[in-house]
């Protein structure tokens, strides 16, 4: 839907015109601001943070920060950067992703076009699991994880992040197979393609939108993930999240806080680019994860 | 092909759907439904740094939980963080989308702009915000460097204000997310009725109060849903901005579970905290997702 | 080309039963149009001729042979179905091509095959098209070209033309209609709309609530309806029903028929021992649109005409006819006239009854008298 504000009049109808710019580019300001205090910040030396303006350009441009964030600033004990930190978090987003969407694309198809009787329960039990407090599974999950001896391993974590992701790619493929003609499976079946020759041949040449969607929906949150992170995997195979606040918060030493806005935007790097190339999947993920259905 | 291979392909063909399926049943079942009943069998019983399963005390931890005077202080801040953030979530989102709605020109750019926090990880969000509201060197210093020299800001070090920081950070990160919700729900409107409006002589405030916002209710529940949801599990921004302080100021359930459990020694507590919370969220969650599940099958 | 028996057919969705126990027959060749209403159970019973649907109850029998256990894909059957389920990721050829693939037909023989059936169907041209680059018409020629590249030994077609315009649907039906001529298959087509019924079909099957209805040929089921729902469901604008009772006059029975201005005629019946049993009792008579008509449209030869002066409340032409509509028995009764007839509302008009395609059905049992 789209009107225009009414108003009486050309002059009445420009000021609330330029009344609603101004709104919205104050709005604007209001979002950007600490992104780009983060950026100016991360480009200053520490001496002139203490005596500039946060809000001021660097005066003198230096890179040193972000060399310092990657390669050399402390975390916990270590001071080799975050670097290694920052590939614990591939190491464990990437197969994560994967079998957790090839998981719930295979779920997906079970519960709309190979339904059996039950169904609807097996989908809720798996949906309910989408909406607990993860604070609720830390306890045993670090008794399995010791037990299995992959606690403080990304192994650890993808295991983590498969089982409390599978609920919401389940419900994503759910969803999206639920609109996709049945129709189409009966001829395929009556072409003679079998179980799987139906999903590979027919339904995944499909996909391609909700295969996006739910790999930047896993991505983004298996990567900005800080529980099961700080809980399972504290020390050296801890993910980026987890570097960066111990990088932040550590209390020993001098605070560097263009080292700590460098070290942050790296983090928020990789989520952010997703964001910026393929925002419309990454909306579309975010209201199938809350706008249930 | 022998008979019996035959039907072993028989039987394989008719149970292949629900085989494929059951890895992700049983991995669902074990850890989220075995956990939760193992979580609340550690809540009833004297655990302290390890989980102590002979030692059965029933709904002591809870007793004890109640009377713990940082479980209220997290309860108290996570009632005054809760509503506030689900509050001006809220309205900024719906008033956004309808600022947005507007035939903008810049819309994209401008929603880009509004909704980009929430790709963030709380952590760089809680760094991002304690670095811009340090009070010796962030926004304070630099009103004062514009010549506003008596401008003060330390909430982040006021134990009577750290909280609403938290509230901030929140409603910066998740706000433009509610008004994607809010836009959508806007876009959904069917655009006749609008003119139907207009010819029956409404203003545009008229039209947006009496007939389009009655129509986004739908909307209004799922975004509670989702913030109140957000709101009860959030720890990663509290650990971030203001790890729960200064002193206990910005102490929430999340954090409360966290330190009880892993640092204090008091599993059975923390345990007991951490079903609290899921009480709190099934409380919410399972009526929502039940009316809307059936909604769907009524179609 | 092979014959089809249903036996005792049931279906049952968790307490609800959809299929009450059917029985349908029909021989190698025969075009069997299952027709009804919108929950009749005719999609049902059709996908469990597919082997789409569990079978609650009863046998498919295909050429003597049950196949309520074979696969889809081994009962040698082709769907052509409503939304024509084109595969959207793969072109026309390789939509029509895959259940070639699927059955390991090699490859040089699939694409003759493909070749052959674009040509009868002139689809040559699209075969390297995508279907959402095609119109509703083009999907449909390729969802049976899909059918018919594959040979098989019935062909099934659900609703095939609901989603087409008018005009197209009648193209498309003469179509089917004339690929059934040349190939020859067995066909069953499953529709709700009865003149596709009537114009393709060698046999009806009228479904309604589960149950069948009736079992014959388009005249049969046209001519002589089992019961009143067949009469009413088939024929448009559908038959006039007037409730009456049979009298005796002048040794013949008649049944009175009160005009609109009160004047009572006798319209006579034809002599039916049947009949006898119903003399004195309430009986519903329906009479065809076309059995009351304009004296010059009349069969002169039938032997059981009767005419009358009635008024016309409202006439509805069509173009090549008319429809007249008039009051008998306080009811509104529409007849079939020549457009050229000259009636026109609020006049009287003669009027001839064609009696001898009178039916009569019971109104407790709502079947037919004979």
């Amino acid at each position: 839907m789209t009107d225009t504000l009414q108003a009486n009049g050309v002059s009445s109808a420009r000021f609330w015109r330029v009344a609603l710019y101004t709104t919205l580019i104050v709005f604007a300001v209001f979002y950007l601001l600490p992104l780009y205090v983060m950026l100016t910040t991360s480009f200053k030396s520490l001496a002139e943070i203490r005596q500039g303006n946060m809000l001021a350009l660097p005066a003198d441009w230096t890179i040193e920060p972000w060399l310092q964030a990657w390669g050399k600033a402390c975390v916990g004990l270590t001071c080799e950067g975050i670097n290694s930190y920052f590939w614990n978090s591939i190491k464990m987003v990437v197969p994560a992703v994967v079998i957790t969407t090839v998981l719930g694309a295979l779920n997906g198809y079970v519960l709309t076009k190979w339904r059996f009787t039950g169904h609807k329960w097996v989908f809720a039990l798996m949906l309910f699991g989408c909406f607990i407090p993860f604070q609720i599974v830390l306890i045993p999950m670090s008794q399995v994880l010791g037990k299995l001896g992959i606690a403080g391993d990304t192994a650890g974590l993808v295991l983590v992040h498969t089982a409390y992701g599978i609920g919401f790619s389940t419900l994503f493929f759910r969803n999206y197979y639920e609109a996709f003609p049945s129709e189409l499976v009966k001829a395929a079946m009556i072409d003679g393609a079998g179980f799987f020759g139906i999903f590979w041949r027919i339904l995944l040449p499909s996909s391609g939108p909700i295969i996006v969607v739910t790999v930047i929906w896993l991505f983004t949150n298996i990567w900005n993930d800080f529980l099961f992170g700080a809980s399972f995997a504290a020390g050296e195979g801890a993910p980026m999240t987890v570097a960066l606040n111990n990088l932040v918060n550590s209390s020993t030493g001098v605070k560097e806080y263009n080292v700590h806005m460098a070290a942050a935007i790296i983090a928020a790097l990789p989520t952010l680019l997703v964001y910026i190339v393929a925002g419309r999947y990454f909306v579309r993920g975010l209201m199938a994860g809350s706008v249930k259905g | 092909m022998s008979n019996k291979n035959r039907a072993i392909g028989d039987w394989l063909r008719h149970h292949l759907p629900r085989l494929v399926l059951s890895p992700s049943v049983a991995m669902t079942i074990f850890f989220v439904y075995g956990f939760i009943l193992y979580t609340a069998y550690i809540s009833m019983t004297k655990s302290k740094m390890l989980p102590n399963l002979s030692n059965f005390i029933g709904l002591d931890n809870y007793g004890k939980l109640w009377k713990t005077l940082n479980w209220q202080v997290a309860l108290d801040n996570l009632f005054i963080f809760g509503s506030l953030y689900i509050i001006i979530c809220g309205l900024l989102g719906l008033f956004l989308a309808i600022l947005l709605d507007q035939k903008i020109r810049t819309e994209g750019f401008l929603r880009t702009t509004y909704l980009y926090p929430m790709a963030l990880s709380f952590i760089v969000t809680g760094t991002a915000w304690k670095w811009f509201l340090n009070p010796g060197l962030g926004l304070e210093k630099s009103m004062h460097a514009l010549g506003w020299e008596s401008f003060k800001f330390d909430w982040l070090i006021n134990p009577e204000m750290a909280i609403y920081t938290v509230v901030i950070a929140g409603v910066w990160q998740t706000s433009g997310f509610v008004m994607a919700m809010f836009l959508a729900g806007l876009r959904g409107i069917d655009s006749e009725q609008l003119k139907a409006a207009q010819l029956d002589g409404a203003s545009t405030l008229q039209t947006y109060w009496r007939i389009i916002i009655p129509q986004l209710h739908a909307v209004f529940l799922s975004a509670f849903v989702v913030l109140a949801h957000m709101g009860i599990k959030s720890y990663d921004l509290v650990v971030a901005l203001t790890g729960g302080g200064p002193g206990r100021a910005t102490e929430m359930p999340a954090t409360f579970m966290y330190s009880y459990t892993f640092t204090r020694n008091q599993m059975g507590v923390g345990a007991a905290s951490a079903i609290i919370m899921l009480m709190t969220i099934a409380a919410i969650i399972v009526p929502y997702l039940y009316a809307e599940t059936r909604e769907k099958n009524n179609d | 080309m092979s014959s089809l028996e249903i036996r005792g057919i049931q279906k049952s969705f968790s307490s609800t039963q959809v299929l009450k126990g059917i029985d349908i027959s029909i021989d190698s060749g025969d075009f069997l149009v299952l027709v009804g209403p919108s929950g009749c159970g005719k999609s049902t019973l059709l996908n469990m001729i597919a082997g789409l649907d569990s079978i609650t109850a009863g046998d498919i029998v295909i050429d003597g042979d049950v196949v309520n256990e074979v696969r889809p894909s081994q009962r040698d059957i082709a769907m052509v179905f409503q939304s024509y389920a084109l595969y959207p990721n793969m072109s026309v050829a390789k939509n029509i091509s895959f259940g070639l693939e699927m059955r390991k037909v090699p490859k040089d023989e699939r694409n003759q095959r493909v070749a052959s059936v674009a040509q009868m169907l002139q689809i040559e041209p699209l075969l390297d098209r995508k279907p959402s680059q095609l119109s509703g018409g083009q999907r449909q020629r390729v969802a049976m070209g899909r059918a018919l590249v594959r040979d098989p030994k019935i062909f099934l077609f659900d609703e095939p033309l609901s989603n087409l315009d008018a005009k197209l649907r009648v193209d498309m039906r003469t179509e089917i209609k004339k690929l059934h001529q040349r190939v020859g298959n067995t066909i069953v087509y499953v529709t709700h709309d009865q003149v596709e019924a009537m114009t393709l079909a060698t046999k009806i099957a009228v479904m309604k609530d589960g149950e069948l209805q009736q079992l014959g040929s388009p005249d049969e089921v046209y001519n002589n309806p089992n019961n009143l729902f067949v009469a009413s469901f088939m024929g448009s604008p559908s038959m006039n029903l007037l409730e009456s009772r049979i009298i005796q006059q002048d040794g013949a029975p008649v049944v009175p028929v009160s005009l609109k201005s009160g004047e009572e005629i006798f319209l006579p019946l034809p002599q039916s021992p049947a009949y006898r049993k119903y003399l004195n009792k309430p009986v519903i008579i329906g009479l065809r649109p076309e059995a009351i008509t304009d004296p010059g449209s009349a069969e002169q030869e039938s032997s059981l005409l009767y005419s009358s002066s009635c008024q016309i409340d409202m006439i509805e032409p069509t173009g090549a006819e008319l429809y007249a509509i008039m009051e008998l028995n306080k009811q509104e009764v529409v007849s079939r006239m020549r457009a050229s007839c000259g009636v026109q509302s609020g006049q009287t008009a003669e009027v001839i009854f064609n009696m001898e395609y009178a039916v009569l059905f019971d109104p407790e049992t709502e079947l037919r008298i004979s």
